[in-house]
């Protein structure tokens, strides 16, 4: 045993040093071909294809919208509507030399963002002063059935300046990269990342008390 | 001297969005910079608060609304139906050209006589996009390229690239290597004489079962989002670069070249630094994580009092003589692993090589108060890193 685990440590003190790199250019197409069809069978007027479509896309958008607004789930739900029905009726628009959920991601961001312009007008001060205030407030049922911090983190979240607020939820719901977030957002690499850097710290700040209970989960 | 501080990338360090270059730079200054090691710790928080926020599904009653709010399907759109359920059965589908958008939302004439046999090519298309649905997914599959020999996954040979699914099994003979893109996470390369199922990937967790073989795992995602699940411990990243072997007997080496691995069974956990190196064991689970610069008699005692019955005594006092102020990362993991006096005797050396932090004190960390012992743990930490 013992000097198997010798050999065994050496072999792999080798392979650790040997450097892993991925190359892009092998990224595989497969699941890109797949929408790529799909997108082609909407842009036909194909009905199933859009309600395949809004289905593979459906939760990440409300996700996105829902807590963008704050957890107003009829805000959200507008919106996700709006989303989809911009989505089918731009849909030959669409051309495959951009990334489809880019293209979907942009959608959502605008809607998001023009809605809260258009309800900036009417809401309270504090968004004027740069705070954003959430929409909902926290019902008994919502602390008891999904956890103070849950309710706390999506409150936190809700204050953050929207494009701040938007950033953090392609990044954590769309699973984007800083590029494409970046094209979603229609900003720099470099301008996402300071708003991830804001918007981390910000939540850091404000949600301090809930380190334990987050690393013990652990 | 001057230091260039690194606050407004470390978002994106901890994201994996850096070159190989910057993530070194930054690395290394994390080492050295208390100011942005603390200020890397609060944005890790922030990544974690954000990462626990939980998908919402969409109401039930949403295609509703906007299939409503839609114009009515037509003829032609019923015919292209059709292709969708080419789709979902795999075959090739044929290309119309693309709508013009200044035709707008569906230009077609609506054609009664067709509407019966739109119907039913609707239901037909129906059951076959349920089966879109609810049969293997290719969205919840990983890609994978061959890199040479023949891999294959589930025993079908794969040529340039393949699909990996849930449950689905990719094994490389003894000329083989591939490369699974972990979802967009990361990647983990294949040796040669490897087996590895994909046992989940969604949003929260991606899981792979490594039974034999070895595997280079990079992961560039926020911690614990990608586990390795081998014979006789779970491996889980928190932010790095590792090998995983696992032989015949189901005994695997852990060894982290980068950031840190948590190996885990339900009794016991062991956390292995970059630099640093474990050995499992079915039945006994993870043993105690050492520097692989140790001396080579200090890795052997280890081995013989994680795994071995008898000599504990001899093998402690080798330990604890060969001890290095690196090898706290030993010593630290043995003081809740050893019985009281065995304890007494590592807790001497722990302090002896690098004294305890104000506030944890002596009777504390011997009935291990896990506050005391994280407290030291930070304290430690900083030896770890040095090269």
């Amino acid at each position: 045993m013992i000097a198997e685990t010798e050999e065994w440590t050496k072999s792999l003190v080798a392979a650790g040093k040997r450097e892993i790199v991925m190359s892009e250019r092998e990224t595989l197409m497969t699941e890109r071909e797949a929408d790529e069809r799909l997108i082609e069978s909407c842009q036909r007027g194909d009905r199933e294809a859009f309600r395949i479509l809004f289905e593979t896309h459906k939760d990440k958008v409300y996700s996105v919208t829902l807590y963008f607004f704050g957890g107003d789930e009829a805000l959200a739900a507008d919106a996700t509507q709006q989303v989809f029905l911009k989505l089918f009726t731009r849909i030959g628009q669409f051309r495959h030399d951009a990334e489809f959920t880019t293209w979907l991601h942009r959608l959502a961001v605008n809607v998001c963002l023009d809605e809260h312009r258009r309800r900036r007008r009417f809401i309270p001060f504090g968004e004027a002063f740069g705070v954003d205030e959430p929409r909902v407030k926290k019902s008994p049922e919502e602390i008891v059935g999904r956890g103070e911090a849950e309710v706390s983190i999506r409150d936190a979240i809700a204050t953050l300046k929207p494009k701040l607020r938007v950033a953090i939820l392609l990044k954590y719901f769309e699973e984007l990269s800083y590029e494409e977030i970046a094209s979603a957002m229609n900003c720099s690499k470099g301008t996402v990342a300071s708003r991830l850097n804001r918007g981390h710290k910000i939540l850091a700040r404000r949600l301090g008390h809930l380190r334990a209970s987050l690393f013990r989960g652990e | 001297m001057f230091r260039q501080h690194v606050t407004t990338q470390l978002s994106a360090f901890a994201h994996g969005e850096l070159s190989h270059d910057d993530s070194q730079r930054i690395a290394a200054h994390l080492r050295d910079c208390e100011r942005c090691r603390q200020a890397y710790e609060e944005i890790i928080l922030g990544v974690r608060l954000a990462e626990s926020l939980a998908l919402r599904t969409a109401p039930a009653a949403l295609w509703e609304k906007i299939e409503s709010a839609l114009p009515p399907p037509t003829s032609a759109a019923s015919s292209a139906t059709s292709s969708v359920a080419s789709l979902s059965a795999g075959a090739t589908s044929h290309h119309t050209a693309p709508l013009e958008p200044e035709h707008g939302w569906l230009p077609f004439a609506l054609n009664h006589q067709l509407l019966a046999g739109a119907a039913a090519m609707l239901v037909i298309t129906l059951g076959l996009g349920a089966w879109w649905f609810n049969g293997p997914s290719t969205r919840a599959a990983w890609e994978v390229a061959r890199l040479s020999g023949a891999p294959t996954i589930d025993a079908d040979r794969i040529n340039a690239t393949g699909q990996l699914g849930i449950g689905e099994w990719l094994e490389t003979d003894e000329a083989s290597r591939a490369k699974i893109k972990v979802a967009d996470i990361g990647q983990v390369e294949i040796d040669p004489g490897t087996r590895v199922r994909l046992v989940e990937t969604k949003a929260s967790e991606h899981r792979l079962e490594l039974a034999r073989g070895r595997m280079h795992a990079t992961i560039w995602a926020p911690p614990r989002l990608f586990f390795v699940d081998t014979p006789s411990a779970v491996a889980a990243d928190l932010g790095c670069a590792y090998t995983l072997e696992v032989d015949e007997r189901g005994r695997s080496l852990l060894h982290v070249t980068s950031g840190w691995v948590a190996l885990e069974t339900p009794v016991r956990e062991s956390f292995v630094p970059a630099g640093g190196a474990c050995l499992t064991e079915p039945g006994t689970g993870p043993g105690t994580p050492f520097f692989v610069d140790a001396s080579e008699t200090f890795r052997r005692a280890l081995s013989r009092l994680d795994f071995e019955h008898g000599g504990a005594a001899e093998s402690l006092d080798i330990i604890l003589a060969e001890s290095r102020t690196r090898d706290t990362l030993t010593l630290w993991h043995l003081l809740s692993r050893t019985d009281d006096a065995a304890r007494r005797r590592v807790y001497e050396r722990l302090a002896q090589l690098d004294a305890p932090p104000a506030g944890v004190t002596r009777d504390g960390a011997l009935r291990l108060d896990q506050t005391m012992l994280d407290a030291w743990k930070d304290q430690l930490e900083l030896s770890w890193w040095r090269e």
